[in-house]
């Protein structure tokens, strides 16, 4: 016998509702199990944290750049959304109020971090003329890998080393804003800077970024 | 009508749609002018997108296995 209160995949509601994507698929099974788990339901949480935690343990991972760090990281994390579970009102999406747990535990391990070890990375940035001309001219327009449906290997391993070199600070404001998808407001909340500074920052880094990969194509 | 400089400072602010009318304007200038920024921008505004399919990572077995243990030693038995 099937059990009806079985998760159902997100792809699955999706094709069962036509015009749901998978992500609004995904939110809408989220919200099931948060009801069950509040209700007491212990298999609906842990349900819940099959479905989040690899995403958690990645942007652990990419912002501390430490496994034990990230993997203590997801566990808190579960720990204190399943401590203050009925304390959440659901105004937000589950995934979006863990994602921000882990990312708040994560920089207060950073900010502890910083003050024993100073950083020594650099930021990469296009260098101009005197006249302001772009010094070094793109010779590749790899604009359109982005949309192919894989993604090389070396070119992931290449982006994934480039954020890991990005200085803290910046690491950070590039994780929470085009990885996790956080409004400048809630980064600038959560790092304590003003948002002019996240978008000074977030720059800076996805021009750095964009040095490596273009760096990566050059010597392909 | 900005320079390269100027283009590539500002394209935050463009591609969030945030630039005055004026820059707006002195960027488009730029940009018909200069097809070494018309690439730069392209690859500026694909480096999120690269990102963010490149940095999906999977938790370990390992570490999943533990986490899944710490959570039941902290959770109410089923």
């Amino acid at each position: 016998m099937s059990d009806s209160r079985a998760p159902l995949t997100p792809e699955a509601a999706a094709g069962s509702l036509p015009g749901l994507s998978v992500s609004d698929a995904a939110a809408i099974e989220d919200r099931a199990l948060l009801d069950r788990a509040q209700e007491g339901d212990v298999e609906a949480f842990e349900s819940l944290v099959e479905r989040h935690k690899d995403r958690l343990y990645g942007l652990a991972l990419r912002m501390t750049r430490s496994e034990a760090d990230a993997a203590e990281i997801v566990q808190d994390t579960f720990l204190a959304a399943y401590q203050n579970l009925t304390r959440f009102r659901g105004e937000a999406a589950f995934g979006s109020w863990v994602h921000r747990i882990a990312a708040n535990n994560a920089l207060m391990r950073l900010r502890h971090q910083r003050v024993v070890e100073a950083a020594t990375e650099e930021l990469l940035a296009p260098e101009f003329t005197e006249r302001g001309s772009l010094a070094e001219v793109p010779e590749v327009d790899w604009s359109r890998r982005a949309d192919e449906k894989v993604l090389d290997e070396e070119l992931g391993r290449a982006i994934r080393q480039g954020t890991d070199a990005l200085p803290e600070g910046y690491r950070e404001v590039f994780l929470l804003k085009d990885v996790e998808g956080m409004s400048y407001e809630e980064i600038a909340e959560m790092m304590g800077i003003s948002v002019p500074a996240v978008k000074s920052r977030l720059h800076r880094a996805r021009l750095a970024l964009r040095e490596k990969i273009d760096a990566f194509y050059k010597e392909v | 009508m900005f320079n390269c400089k100027e283009s590539i400072h500002s394209l935050l602010e463009y591609v969030e749609g945030e630039l005055s009318d004026t820059q707006a304007l002195e960027l488009a200038e730029h940009l018909r002018a200069c097809p070494p920024c018309v690439d730069f921008m392209k690859t500026y505004r694909a480096t999120p997108q690269l990102a963010r399919r490149a940095l999906v990572d999977e938790m370990p077995s390992e570490l999943a296995s533990k986490l899944k243990a710490f959570l039941r030693s902290k959770l109410p038995s089923k």
